[in-house]
């Protein structure tokens, strides 16, 4: 058997005192498109903080393994060096650091993580130049300070930019879909279906069946209560938006 | 009825009272005999106590040749190097500059300790007078020479109508208990335009203080960026007043603390005149057990109608140990002026911390991509390249050096 991509054994955690994630089980093969579905404040966003290492959370059982790897006692970069990518539902403004030396420095970060030398500058402006097209991002953008004034489309776009560039094993996309108007949608969806790939698993976390038109799942699942209560082919998502997550939280009960 | 008790008389002021009367100036020593160095309750060094801080002062610096490399190079700056109050000059300095040395200190008289005593002790100034655009930085490299001192230089910079310049000022000296006073009295005349860069790069164990006086002319600009990076104690005032109209003065500054250091920056800003407009913005960061103290006064005059001043402080605190201490005052006797004030101080931000490092930015780097972004507001206005680059140097040093 194929070690899988993503591996998620009863996972637990908590902010505070309180219980967020209630013993999450989730195998994800290389290759394959994931979506994890359910209401607002069901512990979705949780779990995305929790896959790359947010400080606020504390796991309290379970495992996490990346290609086999258990990465809970990894930082978030060593987290992002091992080929995770978390996708920001709402992507952070950073005021003073320009989008294109944080990109320059991501990319070496990893690259020094692999042991390999660092870009030249040419070649990283090629490489941004060449990610950023099918984006819509243009070097008006790449020239402001990193989010700071970003529409939300723009947000999204950079995100996904950035994925590109950094080329995970594993992308978590939190609520990609939110705050982004159809154009916007068609654009970033078609810039995450161009990073699908044989070696390249992810994790599509939303609230509407809307996303997955566009980025079409292998597999979904629907989360309640902090953990995932049924698990079923693309079709799934459309029984979910027929008859409401209602009808899986008695599942879950 | 109040009762006059005598103040305790400790070791450092001991030697200022005799170093000050064997430099002639009795009234400054026996006014520092009645009231001793400024403590707490003495408003304007409340945070920088120096009757506690300052424990020990050494005997009046010697004459010292300049040796080794300057703290600082600025690419393409023409350097004149100062030892203990001795310049080095060459002849060559470029067209538009003209030198000469004064006696005694270049600073207005002042109720001020550190003031009374450089103009006691001083024995000369540098005179820098500089008219039209000056092509190239002047970097005034003011260093603190030989074994342990006490030393006072002065430095009088004087802008021309209509001149342009670009002026660096930076403190250092070898690795010695030195108390170092200096002196700058810079003024603008009409239509000047001056940056003015004072950096504090001492050495570790010294004690460093400083007094910069600036006279803005009228429809002049002024930017000034004051840098404390290196000595262990520092006092750094700023005495700015504008004498003519229509001026401009952006008054910056960046206050790094580490490990050990008691830094304090107050700036007293006069807006003696109307029409004049200020942006003060000085940014603090404070790591290890660190103080790192900023004072900023706007004073509004009656007559000074149509102010417009807007002071700001932001602080970084890198450690728990560390304190960021503000005061931000204004006091308007103007009915028509438009000022305000603001403080903030805060640790650095985890989301942004999260979001560098979720992209495979590893901790350290990640907290020195967001001081780095934090100071750049100071630095980034520096219109001269070479200049601005050298200081982003010293702003990595700093970092790095942690």
């Amino acid at each position: 058997m194929t070690t899988p991509m993503l591996e998620i054994r009863n996972l637990h955690a908590r902010i505070e005192d309180r219980e967020i994630l209630k013993g999450v089980n989730l195998t994800i093969p290389a290759g394959e498109v994931h979506a994890v579905m359910g209401r607002n404040g069901s512990g979705k966003s949780t779990l995305s903080y929790v896959l790359a290492g947010k400080e606020d959370y504390e796991v309290t059982e379970g495992e996490v393994l990346l290609d086999g790897e258990d990465i809970l006692a990894l930082d978030p970069s060593e987290r992002a060096n091992t080929g995770l990518f978390l996708a920001f539902q709402y992507p952070i403004e950073i005021p003073g650091v320009a989008t294109m030396t944080f990109l320059k420095a991501a990319m070496n970060a990893q690259r020094k993580a692999h042991g390999e030398a660092e870009l030249s500058t040419p070649d990283f402006m090629r490489a941004v130049k060449d990610a950023g097209r099918d984006l819509h991002v243009d070097s008006d953008m790449l020239k402001r300070a990193l989010n700071v004034g970003f529409s939300g489309g723009e947000k999204k776009r950079a995100e996904i930019l950035q994925m590109a560039l950094l080329k995970p094993k594993m992308c978590v996309l939190d609520e990609t879909d939110s705050g982004l108007d159809i154009d916007a949608l068609q654009v970033v969806s078609h810039g995450v279906n161009a990073l699908r790939g044989p070696e390249r698993s992810m994790l599509v976390i939303t609230h509407y069946q809307r996303l997955l038109n566009h980025i079409v799942p292998d597999v979904v699942h629907v989360f309640s209560d902090g953990k995932i209560v049924e698990s079923g082919p693309k079709e799934l998502a459309l029984e979910l938006e027929a008859k409401g997550y209602a009808g899986f939280d008695e599942v879950a009960a | 009825m109040s009762m006059h008790v005598p103040v305790r008389i400790g070791p450092a002021e001991a030697t200022l009272i005799a170093q000050l009367n064997e430099r002639g100036d009795n009234p400054a020593a026996e006014r520092l005999a009645a009231s001793g160095l400024p403590t707490r309750k003495v408003e304007s060094y409340h945070y920088t106590d120096l009757k506690m801080l300052l424990r020990a002062v050494p005997g009046l610096s010697h004459v010292e040749k300049a040796l080794g490399e300057p703290a600082l190079r600025v690419p393409g700056a023409h350097r004149i190097s100062m030892t203990n109050d001795v310049p080095d000059l060459d002849g060559n300095e470029p067209t538009g500059v003209r030198v000469s040395t004064t006696k005694g200190s270049a600073l207005s008289e002042r109720d001020d300790v550190l003031v009374r005593i450089n103009s006691a002790l001083a024995v000369k100034t540098l005179k820098l007078e500089l008219s039209g655009t000056i092509g190239t930085v002047l970097h005034i490299d003011r260093r603190t020479g030989g074994g342990a001192g006490h030393m006072n230089d002065s430095v009088h910079l004087f802008l021309a109508d209509g001149g342009k310049a670009t002026v660096i000022e930076t403190f250092s000296g070898s690795d010695e208990a030195h108390v170092a006073n200096h002196a700058s009295y810079v003024a603008l005349a009409k239509g000047a335009e001056l940056t003015h860069v004072l950096l504090d790069l001492s050495a570790a164990g010294s004690t460093s203080f400083a007094t910069a006086e600036y006279q803005i002319g009228a429809d002049a600009k002024l930017r000034t960026v004051t840098i404390h990076v290196g000595s262990a104690l520092s006092r750094i005032n700023l005495f700015a007043r504008f004498t003519g109209e229509g001026a401009h003065a952006d008054l910056t500054g960046l206050n790094l603390a580490t490990e050990g250091q008691h830094s304090d920056i107050t700036l007293e800003l006069l807006h003696a005149v109307p029409h004049c407009s200020s942006k003060p913005l000085f940014k603090q960061v404070a790591r290890g057990r660190s103080k790192a103290v900023f004072q900023g006064k706007i004073v509004v005059a009656r007559h000074a109608q149509k102010t417009d001043a807007k002071l700001m402080m932001q602080g970084l605190m890198l450690s728990d140990e560390a304190e960021i201490l503000s005061k931000p005052e204004l006091e308007i006797f103007a009915d028509d002026v438009v000022c305000g004030h603001g403080s903030t101080v805060g640790a650095l931000d985890e989301d942004s911390l999260f979001y560098l490092m979720s992209r495979g930015v590893p901790k350290a780097e990640a907290e020195a991509m967001l001081v780095r972004g934090f100071l750049k507001e100071v630095l980034d206005p520096i219109e001269d390249e070479e200049l601005r680059t050298a200081l982003e140097g010293v702003v990595e040093r700093w970092l790095d050096s942690k």
